[in-house]
């Protein structure tokens, strides 16, 4: 048994679907050469924007409007400017709890879904499921009337503990703890542990809820952390639905309060930038730590999917 | 320890026989917090939105008035029917063409003729019901749909364009592959708003600006951007003999297709890389032995097997082009006149900005009729050219 669990760890880099090594090498050196020219082409167009975004984060107001690539002296300053002005101690704050909660909720109902879906057998499973898969086909703007009404307290047979939620907590963050796509994608794994590892739980009289916490759970880290990442980044990045039930800064994240500083700011090209670079910093990190996983999360769940 | 027999195991897999009901509450109890969530903020809107769509609802509720909502948007319901009747007229000639076409015998006069005459019969059509609905319908919400088709034709077939060149060089044996990787994939993953911003500053329309400095190099005078409402077609030409439908995007939009372009290319890549990894090597060693080129390769092993890949890409575009958001409502400017409202900014300005809510759902969900009809239609059309292996 402790084989299988090993083996399914080893498995779970599933390193195969990117890493799969190259088809062979290229014969003609001309060919090499326009490979890598396009490449390199795509490259800098692909980093042009972040480029430009820190190196106008670090002008003068002066600087923004003329030919200059760089800053003739970096203006650190810019940064300090940008935090106070767009007040962003609050927001960012706000965005990291309103980003964990999320997260929380999101991975709680997905793990418990998740399970269910592929390891238990229940009336109705499939239709169920097939119901929430469903629902990925539906555009934002349809639900976000509906929802907006819903929030707000202003539907009379579905009462919200408290009335309205709007410029709460729970109304920004309570829409977002499920996610389909984190459902499936955890479903895609689960089914794959091991029958006989249930069946020896069984005998040591576990049930589902101890064998998912005790053998499951930990064998999952890596589609967990493909979750928790796509997660994080959708909840981190998410505009609309924050910009529409948040009237006071009481709970306004991050992106709302980049785009209201722009809307003050108006032409001062160098604080927007270097407030752009501050709201871009933690989801980098979190893509630099992690983005075999997050690509190869990616890469299965779009071909499956 | 754990040597359990197949039988047990097999069976497991089929589930109980027997109906255990412990078995059957703790699976639903498990799926029970998703399934609310999912109800309430995914399923319930909809049903609700079509009861919104029926009634006169300007941030407060003010009675039931039938489609009298659809009816101010559509305008003119037999424009509507000759509209689809149109296209239904144009999926006949698809179907003729493919039916026909493929076999040499159908090679004839008379099919050509049919396929012909039943393109231009539905153009005609289309064409006619779109003019009756333009004149009588709400000009705002219209004029969003070609807005909208400009949007996912500009920059659905090109992204996939490059994505497939992209990953068919990563997938050689290229050095730093994972570094460029991680790096065309990095703007997917940053802020739209960030990047956004970042694009409104490029493509401003002072002579400095990137866009207008790249121009410069090339001799060419320095254009509006995203402030421009002129359509791109006019700007190179010089000439405005070419007007509505067939003048093509504004110099706006196109600056909107730039942002698209450069944000999916490197989703698209990776996703294509997954599909190349996936094709067995055994085909192209065959292929080599009996003397095929590279680009014999790659147009009949390469192309087909990465149909269902494309496939999926195209889908997932088209319907991304249509729910897209929040990169156009950053990057729109009053100046540009409307010509970069696309659909679903259009539904969210009937609501947000006028606060017709009633007016707004029932704009939804004709723009959720469109999705469904659209992906159909690519599921009848290339879903059945796909090459599945």
């Amino acid at each position: 048994m402790a084989n299988r669990v090993e083996s399914l760890s080893a498995s779970e880099g599933r390193s195969n679907v990117l890493e799969a090594k190259a088809r062979r090498s290229v014969r003609l050196p001309w060919a090499l050469f326009i490979m890598y020219a396009i490449l390199f082409i795509g490259l800098i167009l692909a980093m042009l924007p972040f480029f430009w975004m820190l190196s106008a984060s670090l002008m003068t107001y002066g600087e923004t409007a003329t030919r200059k690539l760089w800053p003739a002296v970096p203006q650190f300053s810019n940064y300090a400017e940008a935090w106070r002005q767009a007040d962003f101690s609050k927001y960012f704050w706000n965005s990291v709890v309103i980003t964990s909660i999320t997260m929380l909720g999101q991975l709680t109902t997905s793990i418990l879904a998740g399970y269910s879906f592929a390891r238990i057998r229940f009336f109705g499973r499939d239709a169920i499921f097939a119901l929430m898969l469903s629902t990925i086909m539906v555009p934002a703007v349809v639900t976000m009337i509906p929802n907006f009404q819903l929030i707000s307290g202003r539907i009379a047979f579905i009462p919200l503990p408290g009335g309205s939620w709007l410029n709460t907590l729970q109304g920004i963050t309570v829409p977002y703890m499920v996610s389909v796509f984190s459902i499936f994608l955890l479903r895609q794994f689960f089914a794959q542990v091991p029958w006989e590892l249930w069946d020896a739980a069984r005998i040591d009289g576990a049930g589902h809820l101890r064998f998912l916490g005790r053998i499951v759970l930990p064998i999952s880290k890596a589609p967990i952390l493909t979750v928790l990442i796509f997660g994080f980044i959708a909840s981190w990045n998410d505009f609309l639905w924050p910009l529409l039930i948040t009237t006071k800064d009481t709970w306004r994240p991050l992106m709302v309060g980049l785009w209201t500083l722009q809307s003050e700011a108006g032409p001062e090209t160098q604080l927007i930038m270097a407030a752009s670079v501050i709201t871009i910093i933690p989801v980098l990190i979190l893509y630099f730590m992690t983005q075999k996983e997050f690509t190869e999360g990616i890469a299965t769940s779009g071909l499956k999917g | 320890m754990a040597v359990s027999s197949p039988p047990a195991s097999s069976s497991r897999r089929k589930g109980p026989r027997w109906i255990d009901v412990q078995e059957q509450l703790t699976g639903f109890l498990f799926v029970l917090p998703a399934l609310i969530l999912v109800s309430l903020f995914g399923l319930f809107p909809i049903g609700y939105a079509f009861y919104m769509s029926l009634r006169r609802w300007r941030v407060v509720d003010r009675g039931f008035i039938g489609f009298a909502n659809y009816d101010k948007a559509i305008g003119d319901w037999l424009g509507l029917a000759l509209f689809i009747g149109g296209f239904a007229v144009w999926l006949a000639a698809y179907f003729i063409w493919a039916r026909f076409f493929e076999h040499r015998s159908g090679r004839n006069l008379p099919t050509v003729a049919l396929w012909i005459g039943s393109f231009l019969i539905g153009a005609a059509l289309v064409g006619m019901g779109w003019g009756r609905m333009v004149y009588a319908g709400d000009d705002d919400f219209l004029n969003s749909l070609p807005i909208t088709l400009f949007y996912a034709v500009g920059s659905v077939p090109i992204q996939l364009a490059l994505a497939l060149v992209l990953a068919y060089i990563l997938f050689q044996q290229i050095k730093g592959r994972e570094f460029f990787r991680m790096a065309y994939f990095l703007p997917y993953v940053t802020p739209v708003i960030a990047t956004a911003l970042v694009f409104r500053v490029i493509f401003s329309p002072r002579p400095t600006s990137i866009a207008n400095r790249f121009l410069e190099l090339f001799g060419i005078a320095p254009q509006k951007w995203l402030f421009e409402p002129t359509p791109v077609l006019h700007l190179i030409t010089g000439n405005d003999a070419i007007q509505g439908f067939w003048a093509g995007p504004s110099l706006a939009l196109v600056s909107i297709i730039f942002f698209g372009i450069w944000t999916y290319v490197g989703y698209n890549t990776v996703i294509f890389l997954a599909g190349l990894g996936n094709i067995p090597d055994t085909l192209y060693e065959a292929a080599e032995i009996d003397g095929a080129t590279d680009w014999e390769l790659f147009r009949h092993i390469t192309v087909p097997l990465l149909s269902p890949v494309t496939f999926y890409l195209s889908l997932i575009g088209f319907i991304g082009t249509f729910k897209a958001f929040n990169h156009i409502y950053v990057m729109q400017q009053p100046s540009a006149l409307g010509t970069v409202e696309t659909a679903s900014v259009a539904i969210f300005n009937t609501f947000y900005k006028a606060s017709q809510f009633g007016y707004a759902t029932a704009q939804a969900m004709l723009l959720f009729g469109i999705i469904l009809f659209l992906t159909f239609v690519q599921n009848q059309i290339f879903g059945k050219r796909v090459f599945y292996g």
